[in-house]
């Protein structure tokens, strides 16, 4: 029978669970900053557990001693003493070791985030701008820094850092599979160290409100092998493809003389605009408006026609543009692997 | 008959003694004009030339860029009696930083915007206009133009007068007719380039350089044949080794500078494609070693985060060889410029005492605030020296030639950096000095200023400013914007200094008549005495000046100073663009440091000519 | 009981009471069907031939001025788009000062979104086929606003440069009288 108070507890249950996918886990261990912090869950939940057993434990003895002793008067009080003190000693005896260890894993788990790799590292930059992630590699030498906004690859079993700017307002940068919160506050330059141990796809987010548009900030991560790393990464250092067809290259003259390259960098083009994210590869990247709609041609159409539809206030305006400079600005963009 | 003998020869002997004594004694005369010791450089024999004190013919005076005229007619003695030969209206209002050239009896004035060259008769009461030339640049190109529309002098050579206009084109006049003989396209606006600089004409060559570092170009030095004006050889200062003209000849000194397509390899991806190192300054040319000496300008954008790198090949000295253009040696002063520390200055070339020996040189009075003696030969540097006051940098490794910069003075995206000492236009910016070889010395107009100085992100479009930087300038200690610094350049010390109430935005001249002549910005043209620099005499113009003063033999054999006065350049611009003084930030930081200037002087653009009153 | 319908009551009124703050402006993430025209042609303040006067101002034109988010886009696009590199706050520089009363090609809004789109001989470039039209106006906003023509509730009190300048509410600046009655 479906009452209200058993909707109301599968209701509960099923919030519960709400946060188990596999991309955005706060408990997936898939990098040393959320292996770390799961293992400082377990501890907490394992101390915390076990006092809120024994105190369930000794309520519940305290219930049923209570209903025995109104046979009993007070000829029997000597004799419980003792037990009752033996366990008011072993209980304080537990509290204070239960918030030494819990005391002692949050500064382990601390200390243990905050120690910067010592071998080779990837070294990210990331500058958090209304509403996208402007993120930057730094390659050996400045030529082979690379630009890839919205989306990170990583290699599996290198320590990464990221320097984390704003240059607006306060944002979080917040990978729950592989790491923990950090924030990217104007005019301060923060960073966080982690390293991934498997290989996969995660989605992080903003986690700091920042404006009518904070919801659609994501940020989507590709930990792979150090192989497919180094080939993605020389991908991303190649200039953007020419347009193959003729509607391509309508598409390329409209992108590089009007509205767009105003905003928009393309490279190996005259567009150098760096307010929007650099489109070099738009089309190799897994979403569009940092994670706003999917990759695909028909969600280039959706966006490219109207952005303030999909994601409004966002700072790209609406372009006017006939629909035979959209099908061919879409051919173009779709071409830029 | 012995004894006749002998007196002869006593008497011969007596009289070589004397004559002897005598020469002593002209040597202790000049010694009290602080004549130059044999330990003092001279100027470069084989590049002070032309040297016909009587005319001017190129911004510099010769090869070596002396801006020294031999001519002794006004001294110390009588400056105090220098008075107006004749004036001369050139009708702009704009900054005038070019000097008037003197050709036989011709005076040639080139204007700021819109580039006008005026002929002069000399030998007519008045000087006369002969004919004007108008070549009618584009007036989109003054939208393109960071500092103001300036024009820093033609040059004439072989029968031409050779100039360059805002909007990009280098055009030759027939010095007599005043028609053009050839015109040459080189830069284009819509990309953000001018030309404001002076060209220069070496082994029959017009070599001319582009302007916009702030503005997202990419700089290039090309040489035009004099004769026709067509493309000799075009010389990128950033970008791959072959746009570079890079090859095997190029040896430069340092390791820094060793290495392949480091015009490339130290810009992040596709940077050096619009960052800047363009040559909108001063070239000298070694007629012996047939090589050109110039430097290039900062790299853009100013903002240094979105260029990490040394940022090769802009902020530092090239050398190559001017009949191809290929490259011999550079030197970088500022690695990964903070500051919009251009190294476009002039390269003053002299013989240096080393030790006994004298080694070709140049001299530097850099933007970044020391001053360079290096070997001409292969750019090493011999010596830089502070000439102001510097807490940016700590000083130069002489054995990595590299600039030390200070952490704490960087500046870094979303907060200002204050108290930047030289601030953005340098220990000094455009104006050169002069060199006397009578004292030794170098005359230096510079300023005094410190910048606060916030970044943030530039955004590239083509044709606007690439610059993400803003900054608000004010006086250095002391509070004195302008310094007018005599330089030993051996000593390494001033000999003295005047302090200025306002920047020295114009250049200096030296005469062998023992006199310095320079201008300041609210219009006094002063002449000091080379040794001691005591003002001698001085004389209020209509407007600033910041215009490079010259001194050449009229038709009837008398010495003649002439100077532009015509307030403007980045200095002035508050002046002559009439900008808002409540904006700090306006000018690029420029105007907050002159605030005072509208009340000072105003704009204008005439020409005076002095002489000594008969 | 008495006290608990007064607690109500009072309740019940400052929910209305906040409810009223919710609408303090629009704010269109759309272009409003004005943004789509920037004016050509009247740009300078011109001589017309046979006496017409100026045509008046679209209001729609002048509700840019009052709105706070136009403003404050204006801001971010000014220096974005380098408008900054060529007039910086106000001052000058290679492009005349804009926070004064002189304008060589007029100042009323519609005149600075037509300078702005049209480019103009001196060196302005022209931005029509480089920005929407909504952006120029938001532009044209702010660059009024620079000369203290905006009501000083929709300047924007942050100032998005280095701490250079005061931001614009802390800013006197004398409002313009233009000489044109037009502009009034």
């Amino acid at each position: 029978m479906i009452t209200i108070r058993r909707a109301c507890a599968a209701l509960a249950l099923a919030t519960l669970l709400a946060g188990c996918n596999r991309y955005q886990n706060v408990f997936g261990s898939d990098g040393s900053g959320s292996t770390n912090f799961t293992w400082l869950f377990t501890i907490f939940m394992a101390v915390t557990t076990f006092a809120y057993v024994l105190v369930l434990l000794f309520l519940g003895a305290a219930l049923a001693r209570r209903r025995g002793t109104h046979a009993v008067e007070s000829g029997t009080h000597h004799q419980s003493t003792p037990a009752l003190r033996t366990a008011l000693i072993g209980w304080t005896a537990f509290v204070v070791v239960g918030l030494t260890v819990l005391g002692v894993a949050s500064f382990v788990t601390d200390r243990l985030d905050a120690q910067p790799p010592r071998e080779q590292q990837v070294s990210i930059k990331v500058t958090g701008k209304q509403w996208w992630w402007d993120v930057e590699y730094q390659g050996p030498t400045p030529d082979m820094n690379i630009r890839s906004p919205n989306e990170l690859h990583l290699p599996v079993g290198v320590p990464v850092r990221i320097r984390l700017e704003s240059q607006d307002v306060i944002h979080s940068f917040w990978v729950p599979n592989l790491a923990g919160k950090q924030d990217l506050i104007p005019g301060r330059v923060n960073d966080i160290m982690f390293v991934p141990h498997r290989t996969g796809l995660f989605r992080g987010q903003c986690a700091e409100f920042c404006g009518t548009q904070h919801a659609n900030m994501a940020l989507t991560v590709q930990v792979e092998s150090k192989d497919d790393f180094r080939r993605w990464w020389a991908r991303q250092l190649q200039p953007a493809q020419a347009p193959r067809t003729p509607e391509a290259l309508a598409g390329y003259q409209f992108v590089t003389s009007r509205q767009c390259s105003s905003c928009h960098a393309i490279s190996g083009t005259d567009a150098g605009g760096r307010v929007g994210p650099d489109l070099t590869h738009l089309a190799s990247r897994r979403t569009i408006a940092a994670g706003t709609l999917p990759m695909s041609e028909g969600n280039l159409y959706g966006w490219v026609a109207d952005p303030q539809s999909q994601k409004p206030g966002t700072k790209m305006p609406t372009i006017p543009m006939n629909s035979q400079q959209l099908r061919s600005v879409v051919a173009y963009l779709k071409g830029l692997q | 008959m012995r004894l006749k003998h002998a007196w002869v020869h006593c008497c011969v002997a007596v009289a070589a003694l004397a004559a002897l004594g005598a020469c002593e004694k002209k040597a202790d005369q000049s010694s009290q004009q602080a004549a130059p010791t044999s330990s003092a450089p001279t100027r470069a024999a084989s590049a002070a030339m032309p040297n016909d004190d009587g005319n001017w013919v190129m911004p510099g005076k010769d090869y070596a860029s002396s801006r020294f005229s031999g001519l002794t007619e006004i001294t110390p003695a009588n400056v105090k009696g220098l008075g107006l030969a004749f004036t001369f209206s050139t009708g702009t209002t704009k900054g005038f930083e070019a000097p008037p050239l003197v050709v036989d009896g011709t005076m040639y004035v080139i204007t700021p915007f819109p580039n006008y060259l005026y002929a002069l008769d000399l030998t007519k009461d008045g000087a006369p206009a002969k004919w004007v030339f108008k070549p009618k640049p584009a007036a989109a190109a003054q939208g393109v133009a960071c500092c103001d529309v300036v024009n820093r002098g033609a040059v004439y050579s072989d029968g031409k007068i050779f100039f360059n206009t805002l909007d990009g084109n280098t055009i030759a006049v027939d010095a007599k007719s005043g028609k053009q003989v050839w015109r040459t396209t080189l830069a284009n606006i819509q990309k953000g380039e001018t030309i404001t600089m002076a060209p220069l004409v070496a082994d029959g060559k017009v070599l001319v350089g582009n302007s916009g570092g702030e503005m997202g170009v990419r700089g290039w030095i090309a040489a035009l044949d004099a004769g026709s004006g067509k493309l000799a050889w075009k010389a990128y200062n950033t970008g791959p080794d072959k746009d570079v003209l890079i090859g095997p000849d190029f040896k430069p000194y340092y390791a820094g500078e060793k290495g392949k397509d480091l015009g490339v390899k130290t810009w992040p991806a596709d940077g050096w494609k619009i960052g800047g190192a363009t040559v909108w300054g001063w070239i000298s040319y070694d007629p012996e070693l047939k090589l050109i000496y110039y430097g290039t300008s900062n790299p853009g954008p100013w903002n240094p985060e979105q260029r990490p790198g040394d940022n090769k090949w802009a902020t530092g000295v090239f050398a190559r060889d001017v009949s191809s253009g290929k490259a011999r040696w550079f030197y970088q002063s500022t690695q990964h410029d903070l500051y919009d520390h251009d190294d476009i200055n002039e390269s003053i070339l002299v013989d240096y005492p080393v030790g006994n020996q004298r080694i070709p040189a140049l001299l530097r009075p850099g933007r970044n605030g020391f001053f360079y003696v290096m070997d001409r030969r292969n750019g090493r540097v011999i010596a830089a020296t502070p000439y102001g006051f510097i807490n940016a940098a700590k000083g130069v490794d002489l054995k990595s030639g590299r600039l030390i910069p200070v952490p704490e003075k960087e500046p870094k995206s979303g907060r200002v950096v204050r108290n930047i000492c030289p601030a953005a236009p340098g220990m000094k910016d455009w104006n050169p000095a002069a060199f006397s070889p009578a004292t030794g010395l170098v005359y230096i107009p510079h300023l005094n200023l410190c910048m606060d100085e916030g970044v943030m992100e530039a955004n590239y479009i083509a044709g606007t400013p690439y610059v993400g930087a803003e900054v608000k300038m004010y006086a250095g200690p002391g509070g004195n914007r302008g310094v007018f610094t005599a330089w030993d350049p051996v000593q390494r010390k001033p000999r003295w200094e005047i302090k200025e109430d306002l920047p020295l935005f114009g250049p200096a001249l030296a005469t062998a008549g023992g006199l310095v002549f320079y201008g300041t910005m609210d219009g006094w043209f002063k002449a000091v005495d080379a040794r001691d620099g005591k003002l001698l005499w001085r004389f209020k113009a209509g407007s600033g000046i910041i215009g490079q003063p010259i001194s050449y033999r009229g038709p009837d054999g008398r010495q003649y100073v002439a100077v532009v006065a015509g307030v403007g350049g980045w200095a002035g611009a508050i002046v002559s663009a009439n900008l808002d003084p409540r904006d700090p930030t306006a000018a690029l930081g420029f105007v907050n440091a002159v605030k005072d200037l509208p009340d000072k002087t105003t704009a204008g653009g005439m020409l005076y000519v002095f002489r000594l009153p008969r | 009981m008495y006290s608990g319908s007064r607690a109500s009551i009072l309740i019940g009124a400052a929910l209305i009471l906040t409810v009223g703050a919710c609408d303090r402006e629009e704010r269109h993430s759309r272009a409003k069907p004005l943004a789509e025209n920037v004016p050509a042609g009247q740009s300078p303040d011109t001589v017309y031939p046979g006496g017409a006067p100026m045509p008046p101002l679209d209001p729609r034109a002048t509700a840019y001025e009052r709105n706070a988010n136009a403003l404050s886009q204006g801001q971010q696009l000014y220096m974005q788009m380098n408008c900054v590199g060529c007039h910086f706050h106000g001052g000058g520089g290679m492009g005349p000062a804009l926070m004064d009363d002189e304008w060589r090609y007029g100042g009323r809004i519609d005149q600075i979104a037509a300078s702005i789109a049209e480019g103009r001989p001196n060196g302005m470039p022209a931005w029509r086929d480089k920005l929407t039209s909504d952006q120029i106006w938001q532009i044209a906003a702010y660059v009024r606003s620079m000369s203290g023509q905006a009501p000083k509730d929709a300047v924007s009190s942050r100032a998005d440069e280095v701490s250079n300048t005061e931001p614009m509410t802390q800013t006197k600046r004398e409002t313009v009288r233009s000489a044109d009655a037009a502009q009034r």
